[in-house]
């Protein structure tokens, strides 16, 4: 399994490399969101101000719409050309398959947070203190959301509302992901690990729960896609 | 104060009870349908033999 | 009406007998549908009668709490609701659970699943509706970020996406699967929404307003025995809408076969007579 998800990863981070869709559409849609986050909120900035007290979530909410951009860009790309007939033809494992893709996803977006952190933690004017809690729960929130993004991402696949159907049914599910990332971060940034370690739990128990899912359930789901 | 009581409990029977009343009307009319379509005649071309499907 | 008939099994040698024998009733099976018609019926019935006690002893009977004044008339309404919206997605979780499993694979099980959760989405937007009055005069917004009313909120969207997927067009088995898979993500979320009032207190330490919906107050006399009624009776009527919704989904499924052999069998003898 672990060898088909590293070709299905490789294949993907591949064809993201050459695209650039990630690079060039989902990073800067992130960061005109957090802009418009600024001057909806806005102008006030400062410890006193709604969004120094709302950074946290209004950056998780940001990764959460760009999560779902990156699912639907990993599933187009199965849609073409019969290219997820191939994929259901190939042999590989549909365990390797969902991991890999996932993974791919994942990575991406790992990468987009640390620019988005960057970007929101000038916009917002907060200081990014207790990085080992901030990064810990970041890995754990993205790992779970993504895995969850690729369940409903198959399963949105052969619809011809994948475009609505996805965010639709992602979303509520994302909801305490959300939260407890939102939480795990607002405890960092106000130094207090103590609090953050128990949101820290809560999303690594989301992420091992979806991921375990995903595995399962990618195969039958990939055939009836 | 008694005003959100009544509408409570007004909506709350009010929508089951709709959806009751839709469930039931539904089923009355797919019966109907479901006979109508079962009863349409139906002209078999070869004759009064069991009706096959080519391989 | 047997509910597991299988429409593209049915007997086609005669034209007149199948009509004679008609979509109510299999011959074999009439007994058996009818005694389960009086049963339905009945349950109907047991659901009305209760509900309409329940109403009449909430709204007039029993006496208006010290605290809470008229307002705790509406506890005999909105747990039930709330009660029924979590047996609706267990019900919707476990005949998931039956149709995927292979032994006990079976279009029944799918019909179930969607008519529990289309029926639990109708009593989570009740609950949420009931709570939202009762909230209003009580802490005087019409919505509150608590947990629990946000969780159930997300519920309720949640199996409106699971309704959403049950609609993609497909062949009934991979729209079956697919569905069972959808509803086993989605009842994630029950036991976190059941739980929110407790752990988030725990995460949090931030006093809450105590609701009184969900905490144990001690009520008494007939106010206990109205709230026990409710939950039968919604209980009831619960049943009696699956059931009604199951039927609902057979009809569906048989129209859709029928309509579909009718029209080939159009087709086939417009191509019969068009070569002769």
């Amino acid at each position: 399994m672990w060898r088909d998800a590293l070709l299905v990863a490789g294949k993907d981070l591949r064809i993201e490399l050459r695209a650039k869709v990630a690079l060039g559409q989902v990073a800067p849609f992130a960061v005109v969101v957090l802009l418009l986050f600024g001057l909806a909120l806005g102008p006030a900035v400062g410890s006193g101000s709604v969004l120094f007290a709302a950074a946290a979530g209004l950056f998780w909410v940001t990764v959460l719409l760009a999560t779902v951009l990156a699912v639907q860009r990993s599933f187009a790309l199965e849609s073409v050309d019969g290219a997820s007939d191939g994929l259901r033809m190939s042999g590989l494992d549909p365990a390797g398959i969902f991991v890999g893709k996932a993974a791919a996803i994942a990575s991406q977006l790992l990468l987009l947070e640390v620019l988005l952190a960057a970007v929101a933690s000038v916009l917002f004017d907060r200081h990014l203190a207790g990085w080992a809690i901030l990064a810990a729960s970041a890995v754990a929130a993205t790992v779970g959301l993504v895995a969850l993004g690729t369940i409903y991402g198959v399963v949105s696949i052969g619809s011809r509302q994948r475009e609505t159907l996805l965010p639709l049914l992602f979303f509520p599910m994302a909801a305490p992901v959300l939260l407890a990332a939102t939480k795990a971060w607002d405890a960092a940034l106000a130094d207090a690990p103590g609090h953050a370690l128990g949101w820290l739990d809560v999303l690594l128990v989301f992420a091992v729960a979806y991921v375990a899912i995903g595995t399962v359930a990618f195969g039958p789901l990939l055939e009836d896609a | 104060m008694s005003g959100y009581v009544e509408a409570g409990y007004l909506v709350g029977l009010g929508t089951l009870a709709t959806y009751a009343v839709t469930l039931v009307a539904r089923e009355r009319a797919g019966r109907r349908r479901l006979e109508h379509l079962e009863s349409t005649p139906r002209d078999d071309p070869a004759g009064d033999s069991p009706v096959t499907y080519a391989p | 009406m047997s509910l597991t008939s299988t429409p593209l099994t049915r007997d086609r040698t005669s034209p007149s007998t199948a009509a004679a024998a008609g979509t109510v009733s299999e011959a074999g099976a009439g007994g058996r549908a009818a005694w389960r018609a009086v049963a339905v019926r009945a349950l109907g019935v047991a659901a009305l009668a209760g509900i309409a006690a329940t109403v009449v002893l909430g709204l007039w009977v029993t006496p208006p709490d010290e605290f809470m004044g008229n307002l705790v008339r509406l506890l005999y309404i909105h747990p039930a609701l709330a009660w029924v919206m979590y047996i609706a997605y267990g019900v919707s979780f476990l005949s998931s659970l039956a149709y995927l499993w292979p032994r006990t694979r079976g279009p029944r099980w799918d019909r179930l699943a969607g008519a529990s959760s289309e029926v639990g989405v109708v009593f989570t937007g009740l609950t949420l509706v009931t709570g939202s009055i009762w909230g209003r005069p009580t802490w005087g917004a019409w919505w509150t970020w608590d947990p629990l009313l946000t969780t159930t909120a997300l519920l309720f969207v949640l199996y409106l996406g699971y309704l959403a997927v049950r609609r993609i067009p497909g062949d009934a088995d991979t729209r079956a699967r697919r569905s069972a898979i959808a509803a086993l993500v989605a009842f994630v979320d029950v036991p976190i929404a059941y739980f929110s009032v407790l752990w988030w207190r725990s995460l949090h330490q931030t006093p809450t307003v105590d609701n009184p919906v969900n905490g144990k107050t001690a009520i008494h006399g007939s106010m206990a025995w109205t709230l026990l009624l409710s939950f039968v009776a919604f209980s009831l009527a619960y049943l009696w809408l699956v059931v009604h919704r199951c039927r609902l989904a057979v009809l569906v499924e048989r129209e859709e076969s029928e309509g579909l052999q009718l029209a080939i069998e159009q087709r086939r003898s417009e191509a019969v007579g068009g070569a002769s």
